[in-house]
């Protein structure tokens, strides 16, 4: 019998507070992918979604949320979203029952890692890595963006208005986000705070 | 230089790639080997305004045709490529296969 490889999680480091910001690695999250097929594939899933949970899929860069359960659907490009939940096989069975007959629905859980950066100044930390604008006239809670944290992909999504903001990464590059998060976090400084793996 | 995407807003050159001309048309299967000579090989380099491929690999991942003047760089429309390739195909002259 194969050897299961031991599970370790994506980023080490304890979570870093500086300045009432605070930046923590996301417990374990359920997240997945829906990509509508083509035709009449979109508005199938719209449908379906909205009959199981209660919400609409964002055709702008948002998230919504689903008061039916603890989910939340996240624009990821046109005709795609990442549905973002409890860590458990229960969403993905539910998506499956749902829609799995009208888009490829993708687990995601392995492939991305959530960091959490909140706190009066998430803001301004946040600035010195993204090239979007993060005004909250612009970008407010629940406003969703594809873009490079530094030389990272990343998708960014404010959680809520204190600000936070919660940063879905590749988990090989969590651990180098995280770095250059807490860097950003102390200014520009390398602290003792730059303990990660 | 940036590139306002439809999706995504005004963002900087480094979340796109530049794929090329958006003007070629791929030829029919039996068009002459000149036709398919032109289209595999040959290009055009306008002064002035010219419509582009860029992907935006960073964001959205969508394919945009850009229409950038080459002398200033000046950006002066962007659109889903999707979208005009459908309205290519809905327009008297839609014509040609997998374009
Ligand atoms: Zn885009």
């Amino acid at each position: 019998m194969a050897d299961l490889l031991s599970a370790t999680l994506p980023v080490v480091s304890d979570p870093v507070t500086v300045g009432g910001v605070t930046l923590e690695l996301v417990p374990p999250t359920s997240i997945v992918s829906l990509g509508a097929f083509a035709g009449a594939g979109r508005d199938e899933l719209v449908g379906r979604v909205r009959a199981e949970f209660g919400v609409d899929l964002p055709d702008v860069s948002r998230a919504v949320r689903s008061s039916y359960g603890n989910v939340a659907f996240l624009w990821n490009g046109p005709t795609q979203w990442l549905v973002v939940g409890e860590d458990s096989g229960e969403l993905f069975s539910r998506l499956q029952k749902c829609c799995g007959d009208v888009c490829a629905l993708t687990s995601q859980g392995d492939s991305r890692t959530i960091l959490r950066l909140s706190g009066m100044g998430a803001r301004e930390v946040a600035t010195r890595l993204l090239p979007i604008d993060l005004h909250g006239q612009v970008f407010s809670t629940d406003c969703v963006a594809s873009t490079l944290a530094g030389h990272i992909p990343v998708i960014v999504w404010q959680t809520a208005q204190t600000p936070a903001y919660d940063f879905l990464v590749f988990r090989s590059f969590a651990s180098s986000l995280f770095h250059d998060l807490s860097v950003a976090l102390n200014g520009h400084t390398f602290s003792e705070t730059d303990h990660y793996a | 230089m940036r590139l306002t995407c439809p999706f995504c807003g005004s963002r900087g050159l480094e979340e796109f790639t530049y794929r090329g001309d958006a003007t070629v048309r791929r030829p029919s299967a039996d068009a002459s080997q000149e036709a398919w000579v032109d289209y595999v090989y040959l290009r055009d380099n306008p002064c002035g305004p010219h419509r582009e491929l860029w992907y935006h690999g960073a964001g959205c991942r969508s394919w945009l045709v850009v229409t950038r003047d080459t002398r200033t760089h000046q950006i002066l429309d962007v659109r889903n490529a999707r979208d005009v390739m459908l309205a290519e195909r809905m327009s008297p002259e839609g014509k040609g296969e997998g374009s």
